[in-house]
């Protein structure tokens, strides 16, 4: 049929618009390569809950996460009260932070934000070119702290520049140092531009786990000349986890947090999978009563 | 009451039935609009969508109502009693859900509906009230998007809120009273959330509902149109189930009925896999940035409306400022949407159906899906996604790519409607079939 076919064609012409440009440009691509922990893995998020009552709520709030639903995890009411619970001594109440928010903001410059939807929000806009995922980009962020002492806080961070969190996890993780390779095109060293880009990008493949990479391009006596930037983080200081155990911890924060962002994801996803299948059925009845109608009309 | 006594509705067995319809037409209504209404036979894909479209209505009232039980509109607790309906509320999220899924869903089908529409020329005469009360159902669609998108109070409901009234504030000498009258205050702020979501549950629902009347009733005072654009009723008389009945037509129900019955099976397949896997549809029907509470202070670093406005505001952002003023740009957008309107006079075709058109209205036509859909996809990104010229272009007010093909992609717009009367007219079409055609 003719509008098949014109409609393929016009999806054809469609997908190939939005093929990524190869020169987009914007903030730094950030590499992050670290382990994920499964949603449904009970454990995991077991840990995420020490983690974050311990070293999360001291500042944050989850004010729409209530310490009894903690249940779904498979905790007693008991053990989330001896356990998990700090700033209050009722089970039905909602995460309040332990300081108040005026001395949050006299600390930190700003109120740090409430984390009941966090990860479902994170969006570093750093990040471009990397993952979409908000859960990725918090486990990348919360791994992305490094030493510099220009900051008030002493921290800074390579997913989110500049920002007024101190790194809350140092005690775990030990000191991280950026380390910073610059590949010029205007020298010596590299002559032509893409040679100076592939050199960088190597190294920004080959660095580790935790990376970032930037292009500057400034003009200088009518000429535009680029810099590529890779920022890695090395480790400097051990803290009381290795670099793999902590990787592994952020993990479970990050699947806590994602937990704590929608607490009924997987009642949700056990849902619809029964309503596929009554769907299916209704699907195979529907197709038949459709035929055995219109009989009459072919 | 005496009626003839073949027509006579008091002749069921149900006394209740007959007692009924001697004090109101029941009967009556439903032969004329579904069991002796009869539509061509030979409708196919794209007539689904029409009674998908009821259906998302139906959805999005119920679950709505629903929501608007524990929902506050109130700045300082709308957004966390959204979070009270997601987590504290038995089976909120499963409602809220649906009501987002709904809203996207929604325009997926009114989309697909109009298409329909445009492919086959059913908007041509005699439907041409039939096509504006289904445009005046878009503009409503529109709008109580926009009011319900605030309704969250999360940073994208707030700024997306902020964009789109700040567009009436371009308007020359009265834009800024405008928009604070629109606004009630300086910004958006709690008096905006009252009113939005008035508007939102009450106003324009009823406004919906009177529409979709009307749409229906013209509809089924000319008859509907079919993928092969000629009238049913100007063709032999005589079916299998009425002597007077147009041959070609078949009763609406049960035959469309059951057909459209699978249509919704299918469509709510897809409604239930958004629903249950991926409610956030990769941050299209709910936006990550939307998670976070709206704050005044924070201005986002991409601000973009959902994608079902993104079309019209490609055009709007395209549309250079003259003479320092923004306004040739909401000219452009409004105009963008208000040409659906012209479209029964536009068209000058002698058939109706894209089946018997010549190759240049073809053309024409994808390059107008084409436009809208690039359209709508760059107006999702920054400017800079395509990214920029070289320094060759720095005479250019822009240099980024995606601006000029948006440019590019807004006169492409434009030209299938302000050229439609030449190239309809030019065009070389086939002879339409004297009667409809299945396949």
């Amino acid at each position: 049929m003719k509008i098949k076919s014109l409609l393929a064609s016009l999806a054809l012409v469609t997908v190939s618009a939005f093929a990524p440009s190869a020169f987009a440009s914007g903030g730094p691509e950030v590499k992050f390569v670290g382990p994920s922990a499964s949603s449904t893995d009970l454990e995991s998020l077991q840990r995420g809950a020490r983690l974050f009552v311990n070293y999360c709520v001291n500042c944050h709030s989850a004010q729409y996460m209530r310490y009894n639903r903690l249940s779904d995890l498979k905790l007693s009411e008991d053990q989330i009260k001896q356990n998990l619970m700090f700033t209050t001594d009722k089970i039905g109440d909602t995460m309040k932070a332990a300081i108040t928010l005026n001395d949050a903001k006299e600390w930190f410059g700003a109120a740090p934000p409430d984390l009941s939807v966090m990860a479902r929000s994170y969006s570093a806009a750093a990040i471009s070119g990397s993952t979409d995922d908000p859960a990725a980009t918090l486990a990348a962020y919360l791994r992305g702290f490094y030493q510099d002492d220009s900051r008030d806080t002493g921290w800074n961070n390579l997913v989110s520049p500049n920002i007024g969190m101190p790194h809350a996890l140092h005690e775990l993780s030990g000191t991280n140092k950026l380390v910073e390779t610059v590949f010029a095109a205007d020298g010596k060293e590299i002559k032509d531009d893409h040679a100076a880009e592939a050199k960088a990008r190597g190294a920004f493949i080959a660095a580790t786990t935790m990376s970032s990479f930037e292009h500057h391009s400034e003009k200088k006596d009518g000429k535009t000349v680029n810099h590529y930037v890779v920022k890695s983080l090395v480790n400097a200081a051990p803290g009381s986890m290795t670099p793999v155990q902590f990787d592994a911890a952020i993990a479970d924060l990050v699947n806590f947090m994602s937990y704590v962002a929608e607490p009924h994801k997987a009642k949700r996803i056990q849902i619809g999978i029964l309503m596929m299948f009554l769907l299916a059925f209704l699907l195979a009845a529907s197709v038949w009563l459709k035929k055995e109608y219109w009989k009459d009309v072919h | 009451m005496a009626g003839t006594p073949s027509n006579h509705p008091s002749m069921f067995k149900n006394p209740v039935l007959n007692w009924v319809n001697d004090r109101f037409p029941l009967t009556a209504l439903l032969k004329t609009s579904v069991t002796d209404y009869y539509a061509p036979k030979n409708f196919n894909f794209w007539y689904y969508f029409g009674s998908l479209a009821l259906l998302v209505l139906v959805l999005q009232i119920v679950t709505g109502i629903f929501l608007t039980m524990n929902y506050k509109p109130d700045a300082a607790y709308a957004f966390g009693s959204v979070e009270y309906i997601m987590r504290d509320v038995d089976y909120g999220w499963l409602i809220r859900y649906m009501h987002s899924t709904g809203a996207s869903m929604f325009f997926v089908v009114v989309y697909l509906h109009m298409c329909r529409g445009l492919m086959y020329g059913s908007y041509r005469q005699p439907r041409e009230l039939t096509w504006i009360f289904g445009m005046l159902i878009y503009l409503c669609l529109m709008a109580e998007a926009f009011f319900g998108y605030l309704l969250p109070w999360g940073q994208m409901s707030f700024w997306g809120a902020q964009v789109i009234v700040n567009i009436f504030s371009a308007i020359p000498f009265i834009g800024p009273e405008l928009a604070v009258w629109i606004r009630g205050d300086y910004s958006i702020g709690d008096a905006t959330l009252n009113r939005f979501f008035a508007f939102h549950v009450i106003a324009l629902p009823l406004v919906l509902l009177g529409l979709v009347a009307a749409h229906l009733i013209a509809l089924h005072e000319t008859g509907s149109n079919n993928p092969d654009g000629v009238e049913i009723n100007k063709g032999p008389k005589g079916n299998a189930w009425s002597k007077d009945a147009p041959a070609d037509g078949i009763p609406f129900h049960p035959y469309y009925t059951v057909k459209d019955i699978f249509g919704v099976v299918v469509f709510l397949m897809i409604f239930t896999a958004i629903v249950f896997f991926l409610p956030e549809m990769g941050g299209y029907f709910l936006e990550y940035n939307n998670f976070v509470p709206a704050d005044p202070l924070k201005t986002p670093a991409h601000i973009a409306p959902v994608w079902y406005f993104t079309p019209y505001y490609s055009i709007l952002r395209a549309v250079p400022p003259m003479f320092g003023s923004q306004f040739p740009g909401v000219i452009g957008m409004g105009l963008s949407v208000m040409i659906f309107f012209a479209l029964p006079w536009l068209d000058r075709g002698a058939v109706k159906s894209i089946r018997y058109r010549g190759n240049l209205y073809k053309a024409f036509f994808a390059m107008f899906i084409v436009c809208f859909i690039v359209l709508g996809y760059l107006g999702v990104k920054p400017t800079s996604v395509w990214g920029q010229f070289g320094d060759w272009a720095s005479f250019l007010d822009t240099r980024d790519i995606a601006t000029w093909g948006a440019r590019v992609l807004t006169i492409g717009y434009f030209a299938f409607f302000f050229l439609m009367p030449w190239y309809t007219k030019a065009d070389k079409t086939k002879p339409e079939p004297a009667r409809v055609t299945m396949h």
